[in-house]
């Protein structure tokens, strides 16, 4: 009894002044953000199936009514979009299996250290992908230039990995911490070789996790430009052909090539996003 | 037996009970870990001294000359900037723009996020979508909304032809070139474009934070009697700051290795730093020494930063 009539003295006397105004505005907050996170998404795709006399005039029309499919097969008929979407496919691909085939067993390595090496390796892993691209990627340009490896698929790859391998490295020392040790001695009193244990006990038990990291490394280089800009001169990526198309291309060209470049995207995204870490995407992405 | 003797036949007998040498020993894990360490050396460490060895090198004298520095600074005044300074100079305008921005929005979608409301995970996977998006297509889109004839002005045109049916207000809205003018405009599109790019980041770091923040210490604020605004500024900015560390120094990181958004949204009118150096090695400028030069001065600012990192973020980040 006594203890209600306490509780009572402590509650509020005055009234909260921004109670009312934020319960009011709530909602124009939520719909805000929704709006400045999906209007430039809205947007490509909207211009890719407008008619051109949507888009010109001061001020273009920002629902279009009367969609056409006329700038995707242009795109696809004219606009030498194969090259460049193959090798982007191309090489995503092959960065990826090559990231995973040269950093799994090394993050597995590197999990297996003591704490204070392991927490050092990766803390050098962390710093070596926040180095300026430039400032690796003029000489490593200048050499391919003198091999011959600018415009070919491996130069390409091989540029793609050095920012892809300390990146999935990072994330692969994580997923591998988490498999109890306790495994590798059960396997190993079972006559099972180390390596034999790392093929058949602890990749697949971190199979869930290595494909959650070469998403990532997939979408590095399906998105990757500075690099393609430095190792390219005719062979575009698709990322180059955006840019290309803002160049020189008109608005309907530019947004639909970027759609091409967004959509396996968002769809990646969309779905992955539950194992999407603050920690895991400072480095990913950047401006 | 003594104790020196024993040592002397401990020692002795030591060779024939040694264990294999270290590096026998852990033959299985050097095989493992040396194809990673190989590739870093060699294309991340070595190229960055290459880049550094050029960037103290020129096409007559050879190693050992400032030269490239010289070129891109030419003895510094303050009235009279060469197009390196301005680079540098645009590179910080727009850093701490898009910082600014990133963290005030960021953190006010975070605190939307953080209320219990219907269909918050909607919103959250939406809020998401921007990650995935490259960011030269983030690009593309931000000089369609920037550009004269773009979707910025049709938006404000909107709005104000909507304020103009109320009774007794006439407004019109005249359209803006937002994105060509150069000067702090140009600086501010890339800024906002930079800021909508990596937003989704900013809100996840901010999400953390105040999910880890316990639910008493609010109640305690309650109970003395505490309003939202002193909730917000007493006990829930100050215990954001870690995260506001984390994401101003992650960000100064990435903000000064603005390249892309920079490049279709200003590349002929203002150099940041990034399309400074890639015009200078692309053809048809074709300049391995300067743009050594300038990727070194940009190496050497993101070390400054890299060093902030490791003294407040490294641990905390990694620990988590």
């Amino acid at each position: 009894m006594s203890i209600a009539v306490t509780t009572k003295g402590f509650r509020r006397t005055r009234r909260d002044r921004l109670e009312v105004p934020l319960k009011l505005t709530f909602p124009l907050w939520v719909i805000g953000s929704v709006l400045l996170v999906l209007f430039p998404i809205y947007l490509i795709f909207m211009v890719s199936f407008a008619p051109g006399s949507a888009l010109f005039g001061e001020r273009p029309q920002l629902v279009v009514t009367n969609y056409t499919l006329q700038p995707w097969k242009d795109v696809f008929q004219t606009g030498g979009i194969m090259s460049p979407l193959v090798k982007s496919l191309f090489v995503a691909s092959a960065t990826t299996v090559l990231a995973i085939i040269i950093a799994a067993p090394a993050a597995y390595v590197i999990s297996r250290l003591r704490p204070a090496i392991r927490y050092t390796v990766v803390i050098g892993l962390l710093v070596t992908r926040m180095f300026p691209e430039f400032t690796i990627g003029i000489s490593v340009a200048t050499q391919f230039a003198k091999w011959g490896l600018l415009d070919t698929y491996i130069g390409l790859i091989l540029a793609h990995l050095i920012g892809s391998l300390p990146f999935i490295a990072w994330i692969l020392v994580g997923t591998f911490e988490t498999i109890p040790i306790d495994l590798e001695e059960a396997a190993h009193i079972d006559g099972a070789s180390r390596m034999g244990t790392l093929i058949r006990v602890v990749f697949p038990i971190a199979a869930g996790g290595i494909a959650v990291a070469s998403l990532f490394v997939w979408l590095y280089s399906w998105n990757e430009f500075l690099y393609a800009r430095l190792m390219t001169t005719n062979q575009l990526t698709l990322p180059l052909k955006v840019f290309q198309a803002i160049d020189r291309g008109s608005s309907q060209e530019m947004a639909t090539v970027a759609a091409i470049l967004t959509l396996p995207i968002v769809l990646i995204v969309y779905f992955l996003q539950r194992y999407l870490r603050p920690g895991a995407l400072t480095g990913a992405v950047k401006g | 037996m003594g104790t020196a003797e024993a040592t002397a036949v401990r020692a002795a007998t030591q060779p024939s009970r040694r264990r294999p040498g270290w590096f026998r020993r852990h033959r299985f894990e050097i095989a493992l870990i040396t194809p990673l360490v190989a590739y870093i050396v060699l294309l991340t460490i070595v190229p960055i001294i290459d880049t550094f060895r050029r960037s103290l090198s020129a096409p007559g004298t050879g190693f050992g000359t400032l030269k490239s520095y010289q070129a891109i600074f030419h003895g510094f005044s303050w009235t009279d900037w060469t197009i390196f300074e301005r680079a540098i100079f645009n590179t910080v305008i727009v850093a701490v723009l898009s910082l600014a921005l990133e963290v005030s929005i960021g953190l006010a979608i975070a605190l939307a996020l953080n209320v219990a409301f219907f269909g918050r995970g909607f919103v959250r996977t939406v809020t998401l979508v921007p990650l995935g998006v490259p960011t030269i297509v983030s690009g593309a889109v931000m000089l369609l909304i920037f550009q004269r004839s773009g979707y910025l002005n049709s938006v404000m045109a909107l709005f104000t032809n909507l304020l103009d049916k109320i009774p007794g207000v006439h407004l019109t809205w005249q359209n803006v070139s937002w994105q060509v003018a150069g000067g702090w405009r140009t600086l501010l599109t890339i800024a906002i474009a930079d800021m909508w790019k990596v937003l989704p980041v900013i809100t996840l770091i901010f999400l953390a934070g105040l999910q880890s923040i316990p639910q008493d210490v609010y109640e305690a604020a309650d109970v003395d009697g505490a309003t939202k605004w002193q909730r917000f500024v007493r006990v829930t900015l100050p215990l954001l700051i870690p995260y506001f560390t984390m994401a101003l120094i992650l960000r100064a990181i990435d903000a000064f290795r603005i390249f892309e958004l920079a490049l279709v949204l200003a590349g002929g009118v203002e150099p940041v730093l990034g399309t400074y150096i890639s015009s200078k090695y692309l053809p048809p400028v074709s300049d391995p020494y300067t743009s050594s030069a300038a990727s070194i001065v940009l190496f050497g600012i993101i070390m400054l930063f890299i060093i902030l990192y490791l003294k407040f973020v490294a641990r905390f980040q990694v620990q988590r």
